[in-house]
């Protein structure tokens, strides 16, 4: 008889416990989140909000995508609520938050599930984008990035345990999906607080909506916007903010260039 | 008024290995007439359909217009204040992106760093106002003698400025400049093997025509085409380079043409030159300096030094490391710019050379380096202006490079960056002979100043 696969549940857990190499490894309990009582002793957290170089750093990887904001509200379709994608974030075992979290071996894990073959041997482009940015979020070194990458790992796999989500996801915006929320969201808020803050939860499941191409059940674009405008650490951060301005005016003084040298140049009278 | 342009044979030729499709005719046409002129009335269109549609005209290889609305018209035709322009332009300066690291160091504008040619390069939009009004952006390139070509953020209204500049200097020189409805008001001429080339009306000057020409021969098939087309529309000012001045000085153009003044821009104007073009024309010929990226720096209407003009621009000499030099020594000019509001610049190295002297009170220019209009011999013996180089050179995707002949004519080219080999074909096609490439690695490997260095021994050239 053949061997059978692992359960995922089994692999799922024991790849978000495994540490990245070369550091102590850590055997976590797949027990789901708990947030931290009045009584409670806090989580430890095992690193500072990031520096503002770090998340420069980070933010850095995001803007390379280029991803024009613009678009991707204008193509949003309507899609699961904002309270399920909470709850999903909130049951998160405890493993996805761990500081060593492996993101690649996760990741490659979740997609072995999703195509059922050896992960390095995947021919689809689109898992191949997603171990990219699981690599990026691996090599960028930053806890906070790759706790953000295993949450939205977590919320693609938590089907198998909590059943499927009232709008499925479409694979398609995977990659975005990921790189958003460990590139963009993470940087500014500790992913632990995705889960222990109700706000932040709120921004999490938000973004994570957003970039999976799917506007929050009973919302339409302009009250879905104003909500997330509302929540969104980045802009309330003004040194970061200011950052993102600058991204968001690169790509437009590009594109207007691009689209002016399309159009026509205006006539000119002398030599320069 | 929105037919396509021009109906006359298509050039350059399809076949033509040297052709480059973007002065493939109509070939960057979008717009239409009501967006190119907004305000344009039945008279002005008329006169319009008359230079476009001349017998004599040249196949125009574009159509463009200046854009302006009303209210845009009356801002194009004023100057911007110059007073006390200098505080307010550092002020938007410290606001760019480029700067928002280190803005609170910045005081005067002795502290602030100088840019070069590749900050702007590396990301323009760094120097482009957060708050800037994009839809007044036009794309310009920087082309032409000085490497790279550059995108540069140009500004609908400062574009149509930069006209009554030349009719303020042209006033300066006490001729009153106005509308002739008879006349073409402006002819800007180049003289290369392909260019853009259009007519267009002026929207802020009565709707009087304009046009640029080439004035190259392959240009004007038929005999006594360039001839006709000129005289029969007079303008009332040419613009030009030297290399296409020079033209100019044909016998049948001289015993024709009766302008109010000419402009020379972009590369320096020999004294020669310059007086056979005097003696010619019996009118102003005024040498303009300055960079796209700047606008218009300073003027010589003298062949004197080039006197820094009265906008808002602010002239340095700088040394190697960025101090000033003594007065009156020679070092880099180091130009802070405010017209352009999509680009303020602050302490641009322009890569040219030259000393600040006074004339008559004003600070002026004098022994300007890097502006040579070299001309290269081909085989035939036909003279090839560095221009059509330049094309060809930024086409295989050069940074950067320095083409020298030699006394016996032989050429040969250094790059920096692109292909050697398309380029070495298209410079061979180009001078029918075989021009060697080598490829270094960086801009320093061709030595200071600009990254472009055209040198000819040839006798003739």
């Amino acid at each position: 008889m053949a061997d059978q696969p692992a359960p995922f549940w089994w692999r799922l857990t024991n790849s978000a416990g495994l540490s990245e190499p070369d550091e102590r490894e850590t055997a976590m309990a797949a027990a789901p989140f708990s947030p931290p009582s009045a009584r409670s002793t806090p989580v430890p957290r095992p690193e500072s909000p990031a520096a503002p170089l770090d998340s420069e750093a980070l933010l850095d990887v995001w803007f390379a995508r280029e991803q024009d904001g613009v678009n991707v509200w204008r193509n949003c379709q309507p899609g699961a609520s904002v309270a399920e994608i909470a709850t999903r974030l909130a049951l998160v075992p405890a493993a996805f938050l761990s500081d060593d979290v492996a993101i690649l071996p996760l990741a490659e894990n979740i997609l072995q599930m999703e195509y059922g073959r050896t992960v390095r041997a995947i021919p689809d482009r689109r898992g191949q984008e997603i171990l990219e940015v699981a690599d990026q979020v691996r090599a960028s070194g930053s806890a906070f990035a790759r706790k953000g990458a295993a949450l939205v790992l977590w919320l693609w796999a938590s089907d198998d345990q909590h059943g499927p989500l009232s709008v499925p996801l479409s694979p398609v915006w995977y990659a975005r999906t990921l790189a958003a929320l460990a590139f963009r969201l993470a940087p500014v808020v500790d992913p632990a607080e995705w889960v222990r803050d109700a706000d932040r939860r709120d921004e999490a499941a938000r973004t994570f909506l957003l970039w999976s191409g799917q506007l929050p059940a009973g919302e339409d674009e302009d009250a879905a916007r104003s909500i997330l405008a509302m929540r969104d650490s980045l802009q309330q951060n003004q040194a970061l903010a200011q950052t993102m301005a600058e991204h968001e005016h690169r790509l437009q003084v590009t594109k207007r260039l691009q689209e002016a040298r399309a159009r026509e140049a205006a006539a000119r009278y002398s030599n320069e | 008024m929105s037919d396509p342009p021009g109906t006359a044979t298509a050039l350059p030729h399809p076949d033509d290995p040297l052709a480059l499709a973007e002065y493939a005719p109509g070939g960057a046409v979008a717009l239409t007439d009501a967006e190119r002129w907004p305000t344009l009335d039945a008279a002005g269109a008329a006169r319009l359909g008359a230079v476009a549609g001349h017998p004599l005209a040249p196949a125009w290889v574009h159509r463009t217009g200046d854009r302006l609305s009303a209210d845009a018209i009356h801002r194009a035709t004023t100057p911007l204040p110059a007073a006390g322009w200098l505080e307010e332009h550092l002020a938007v300066a410290r606001r760019l992106p480029a700067y928002r690291r280190r803005a609170e160091r910045l005081g005067a504008l002795a502290t602030w760093p100088t840019v070069t040619r590749d900050d702007l390069l590396d990301d323009v939009s760094a120097f482009v106002p957060l708050d800037a009004d994009l839809d007044r952006m036009v794309e310009g390139s920087s082309s032409g003698t000085t490497g790279r070509a550059l995108q540069i953020p140009d500004d609908i209204e400062e574009v149509a400025r930069s006209f009554h500049l030349l009719v303020r200097l042209v006033a300066d020189q006490g001729i009153d400049w106005r509308p002739d409805p008879a006349r073409m008001a402006l002819a800007y001429v180049v003289h290369q093997r392909q260019a853009f080339t259009y007519t267009s009306s002026i929207s802020s000057f009565g709707q009087a025509t304009m046009a640029r020409l080439n004035l190259h021969p392959s240009q004007w098939p038929a005999a006594g085409q360039r001839t006709g087309f000129l005289l029969a529309q007079q303008p009332q000012v040419i613009t030009g380079n030297p290399t296409s001045l020079a033209e100019l000085l044909h016998p049948e153009l001289v015993a024709g043409l009766r302008p109010l003044a000419l402009f020379s821009g972009a590369m320096a104007l020999s004294l020669g030159l310059r007086r056979d073009l005097e003696r010619a024309y019996g009118c102003p010929v005024i040498d303009v300096y300055g960079l796209h990226e700047t606008r218009p720096i300073a003027a010589s209407a003298d062949g004197g030094p080039f006197v820094v003009l009265d906008r808002r621009v602010h002239v340095e000499i700088l040394d190697a490391d960025g101090a000033p030099v003594p007065a009156g020594e020679r070092g880099e000019i180091v130009v802070t710019a405010g017209e352009n509001p999509l680009l303020p610049l602050v302490r641009y190295r322009t890569g040219d050379f030259g000393r600040l002297v006074d004339v008559a009170g004003r600070p002026a220019l004098a022994d300007m380096e890097g502006r040579e209009a070299t001309r290269f011999v081909a085989a035939d013996g036909s003279l090839v202006p560095c221009v059509d180089l330049t094309q060809h050179l930024q086409a295989g995707g050069a940074h950067g490079w320095s083409v020298r002949q030699a006394g016996d004519g032989a050429v040969r080219a250094t790059v920096v960056g692109g292909d050697p080999v398309q380029i070495g074909a298209a410079l061979e096609r180009l001078l029918g002979r075989p021009v060697p490439v080598v490829r270094v690695a960086g801009l320093l490997d061709l030595g200071e100043g600009k990254p472009r260095r055209y040198e000819s021994l040839a006798p003739g050239a």
